[in-house]
């Protein structure tokens, strides 16, 4: 099929998918930074089981493939009389795996902050909850601003995860494998949802960089 | 973790007031998540899935050793998709570090489309439009394939940083010994780079090993696929999946654990400071 033929049929069905994926993506990723940053503050509050389920969180959500989240909460879930709408169990898996990896770059980003500057807040009296919420927390987003551009991208291309149940609206990945089992979409149909993909993530990367460049602190 | 840390540090040892109060909270922490836990199993015994012909299958040894076979095929696919990736990344890479604009372009207009497309359209595309073509693959290659191009953007970029890693006086000091470029590259420069991004490589199988979950859209017999015929065997869908994505987490924690352990020993020996640094692994989990 024509990449003209294409777009006149399912023109409007591109759009949907990429504001669907574009939601997604937002959604996952704010709920991903805001539980990263929970989960992150547990991991280093001083109290010892907080600070193992932490990382026993994080190591769970690292180490989990996609489907296998999305398949357990989709198919077995309902078996404990957990049934969730298809959207939500996607959000849910969407946003638990890029939170374990946001809360590792913050870990990283916090190991940058020397040990002095710890060592100057307790000696001016600053509380564990004034020092993280102005002295680690600020300092390890700013170093963390390009790993979190590259969580954004990754969070866009686990959003393909939706394409594995029949969610409406359709996704990119689940629209072209939607055509080409009802016509034969052919590569161009894999081509345009590819270059939408690879489009956003340029323009991610872009304003990623641009923000590193405003925020960065040079050591 | 092992390698010291920041959270080490956040705090000087505690005074007798607020070792009391750390210890009561750490009483209300424990009592909290023993009380998830309990809330955890009970709606499992409320809703019958600790009844005995949900496990006792996993008592028989055929049933390990299917999931066994299964897990064979992941993986040798996850294996054979990574060599693939590294082949392919390490032909990106050379392709971006040569100076012909043309051979630069291309890989980096490879790169940066492979890293950027998820890998279900990858397998989507070799499930769905490959055969179209006439190109028959089997279903091992219908799911290796497009797991390795998916990763091999990602090994690219981990391979030129970790060429770039290789500092510049090994380079003049070849060149200056009269090394070809290609020699030096080879002889010098790889060498040094491959063992500074054998972790980032070890993160990189993890990728692809989760990537291979998706073995069941083309029906390849691994431990999804496998898993998938006990449950219809045996009507047990929480159990199977649980114990199944439970191997899955550990061996991928396994591999990252071993991951980081050789990069903090690469970190170790502090004999030169360019190199503390590793490269961010990979934009694709």
């Amino acid at each position: 099929m024509s990449i003209s033929a294409l777009l006149s049929q399912y023109g409007d069905r591109y759009l949907t998918a990429l504001f669907t994926t574009w939601k997604l993506t937002a959604l996952s990723f704010l709920g991903a930074f805001l539980i990263g940053i929970l989960i992150t503050v547990i991991r280093v509050c001083p109290i010892k089981p907080l600070r193992i389920s932490g990382d026993f969180y994080v190591q769970i959500f690292r180490n989990i493939p996609g489907a296998c989240l999305l398949i357990l909460l989709v198919y077995a879930l309902p078996y404990l009389k957990l049934t969730f709408p298809y959207d939500t169990c996607v959000l849910i898996a969407t946003t638990l795996i890029p939170s374990a990896f946001c809360s590792e770059h913050l870990m990283s980003g916090m190991n940058t902050i020397s040990p002095g500057q710890i060592e100057a807040a307790r000696a001016l009296g600053l509380t564990f909850p004034q020092m993280i919420r102005r002295i680690i927390i600020p300092q390890a987003l700013r170093s963390s601003v390009l790993p979190m551009t590259n969580l954004l991208v990754a969070t866009m291309l686990t959003t393909s995860l939706a394409s594995q149940v029949p969610m409406r609206p359709m996704e990119l990945t689940g629209l072209v494998s939607y055509i080409n089992t009802h016509a034969t979409g052919g590569v161009t149909a894999f081509a345009i949802s590819a270059a939408l993909y690879c489009a956003t993530a340029l323009v991610i990367g872009l304003i990623g960089s641009l923000i590193d460049r405003k925020v960065r602190i040079l050591r | 973790m092992t390698t010291p840390s920041i959270r080490d540090l956040l705090y000087e040892p505690p005074g007798p007031g607020s070792r009391r109060r750390i210890r009561i909270f750490t009483g209300i922490a424990l009592l909290l998540l023993l009380m998830l836990l309990f809330l955890i199993l009970r709606q499992f015994a409320l809703t019958g899935q600790f009844a005995p012909r949900y496990w006792s299958f996993f008592t028989r040894i055929t049933t390990w050793r299917f999931l066994g076979v299964g897990l064979l095929t992941t993986l040798e696919s996850a294996l054979t998709g990574s060599a693939i990736a590294f082949l392919l990344g390490f032909l990106l890479m050379r392709g971006k570090l040569r100076r012909n604009p043309l051979l630069n372009s291309i890989s980096a207009v490879l790169t940066q489309f492979t890293r950027g497309v998820p890998t279900l359209l990858f397998i989507y595309f070799f499930f769905l439009v490959v055969p179209q073509s006439g190109i028959k693959l089997s279903a091992f290659w219908k799911i290796t394939l497009p797991c390795a191009v998916s990763a091999c953007g990602v090994v690219a970029e981990a391979l030129r940083s970790g060429v770039n890693a290789v500092p510049k006086g090994q380079t003049e000091a070849a060149l200056s010994l009269g090394l070809t470029e290609t020699r030096l590259f080879y002889k010098v420069v790889f060498p040094q780079a491959i063992r500074f991004v054998i972790p980032s490589l070890l993160a990189e199988l993890v990728i692809v090993l989760k990537d291979t979950t998706f073995a069941y859209i083309v029906t390849c017999a691994d431990l999804m696929q496998n898993a998938k015929v006990l449950i219809s065997n045996y009507d047990a869908m929480l159990s199977v999946y649980l114990v199944v994505t439970v191997i899955y987490i550990l061996i991928n924690f396994l591999l990252n654990k071993l991951s980081d352990r050789l990069a903090a020993r690469m970190h170790q020996p502090p004999a030169d400071k360019n190199q503390t640094k590793a490269p961010h692994p990979s934009d694709k989990y």
